[in-house]
């Protein structure tokens, strides 16, 4: 993405129009992972601007030769979410993730925040839940798979599976549109 | 942990990489060998890709508020920064002031050096001329030294000049007196070398006899011993006497040493 790349160069010399432009492109799937682990809009939105004050700090540490700009934002905003949640309650075990189910009722969120959408929402209910526990709940494979209460081996082949499930899914798509667009 | 392709792949380690899950240590191993394998890179940009679109499709837009909040933070934090900058631009000042001090401490220690140079040049310039001074008036001896002895060589070695010698007599048996004597310059010499030495007070003085009167020619100098003595007209002989220091004013006929006739 020659854009993006042009938009993190201006951000590395701190131009503030950059950071609004990729805030714009990449606030909102962030903000959707926040909201998915912490399940507290005000807790979330602090989140969500100290990972793009990071962002505006730490540009310089950004390397582009590793990996996408939003995969640097998701690691970010995931280890700060974590953070605030081994804060917030002193006597929960960081491996202890009941935290989640206990406290249900306690959160005042909106349902729809919690749901998942696209293509992982086609997948099959295992699969789904292997890829939100890693992905929007901030576990490891280690700590999901004894939250799904499946051997480490048989939950990584779930993720394996899920992947390429959504590949596929991606795939489609993409052969539907550039169908689409040849026949246009 | 000893990392392959194949265990890389099994483990599902390339997903736990870029979700963050892994060391730094694991994650450096994982770096490398993507960076060596375009295949395995491929890979890793197509799952990075996916989890991109799988964030994008599940974005809850946030309140504007954070936005409007986070730029505000950057545009106070940014003036915090420029403030640090412009703390941090004293410190080239200080650098060269730091500069400033070192160049005007070696300055100082230079003016103070050659301030001694100076002191040292000053003495050796005196020495010099004192040392001229000395030689200048040694110059000064010498030239008339030579102009007397030029003159009295001439007056020697002129044709016309008649020498005299005058034999000391019982008191002072070993003095000889050599003169020169030129009637056509009018001049007279005399090699006082063979006088016996005197006593500070006294001192040898010539007399010219003219007509029975005996008339001053001059002292004889202690220092010479070749001198140019007055020329008296019609002089029948040369005498010398002792007499007290400074010469006298008619001659002590009883301490006459010596005496010639002219012809």
């Amino acid at each position: 993405m020659q854009n993006d790349n042009t938009l993190i160069q201006q951000l590395k010399s701190k131009d503030e129009r950059a950071l609004s432009i990729l805030y714009d492109k990449y606030s909102g799937a962030i903000y959707g992972v926040i909201i998915k682990m912490i399940r507290d809009e005000g807790k979330a939105q602090n989140i969500l601007q100290d990972t793009f004050m990071t962002v505006w700090d730490k540009a310089e540490n950004y390397d582009a030769n590793k990996g996408r700009f939003y995969t640097w934002v998701y690691r970010i905003a995931k280890n700060k979410t974590l953070n605030v949640l081994r804060k917030s309650d002193p006597f929960i075990q960081t491996d202890d993730f009941s935290v989640y189910t206990n406290k249900k009722e306690d959160i005042s969120i909106d349902s729809e925040y919690l749901e998942l959408n696209g293509a992982v929402k086609q997948l099959e209910d295992h699969h789904k839940e292997a890829i939100e526990l890693v992905y929007f709940k901030g576990l490891t494979h280690r700590e999901a798979h004894i939250e799904m209460d499946v051997p480490l081996g048989t939950f990584k082949s779930y993720v394996r599976q899920a992947l390429k499930q959504v590949r596929e899914i991606y795939s489609r798509t993409l052969s539907l549109i550039i169908l689409i667009l040849n026949a246009l | 942990m000893k990392m392959d392709k194949k265990t890389l792949l099994e483990d599902g380690l390339l997903e736990q990489y870029l979700l963050g899950q892994l060391n730094a240590n694991e994650c450096d191993q994982i770096e490398k060998i993507l960076a060596s394998d375009a295949q395995l890179r491929a890979q890793f940009d197509q799952l990075e890709l996916d989890f991109e679109t799988i964030g994008l499709e599940n974005a809850i837009t946030p309140p504007t508020v954070v936005k409007t909040e986070l730029l505000d933070t950057i545009k106070t934090t940014e003036k915090k920064v420029t403030k640090v900058v412009s703390l941090s631009k004293e410190r080239p000042n200080k650098m060269y002031l730091g500069i400033a001090a070192s160049i005007a401490a070696l300055l100082m220690l230079s003016s103070i050096w050659m301030f001694s140079q100076l002191n040292k040049v000053q003495e050796e310039l005196q020495i010099v001329k004192s040392d001229n001074t000395e030689l200048n008036s040694t110059i000064e001896n010498l030239n008339v030294q030579l102009e007397e002895s030029n003159v009295a060589y001439n007056a020697i070695a002129n044709p016309d000049t008649e020498q005299y010698i005058l034999k000391g007599n019982d008191l002072a048996p070993d003095a000889k007196v050599v003169s020169y004597v030129n009637h056509n310059t009018k001049t007279v010499i005399v090699n006082s070398e063979r006088l016996p030495e005197l006593d500070a007070e006294h001192d040898y003085q010539m007399w010219a006899d003219v007509e029975g009167e005996m008339i001053n020619m001059g002292v004889i100098s202690k220092n010479k011993t070749l001198m140019a003595m007055t020329y008296i007209d019609h002089a029948e002989s040369l005498n010398i006497t002792i007499e007290p220091a400074g010469g006298n004013d008619h001659p002590t006929v009883e301490r006459l040493v010596t005496n010639v006739y002219l012809r």
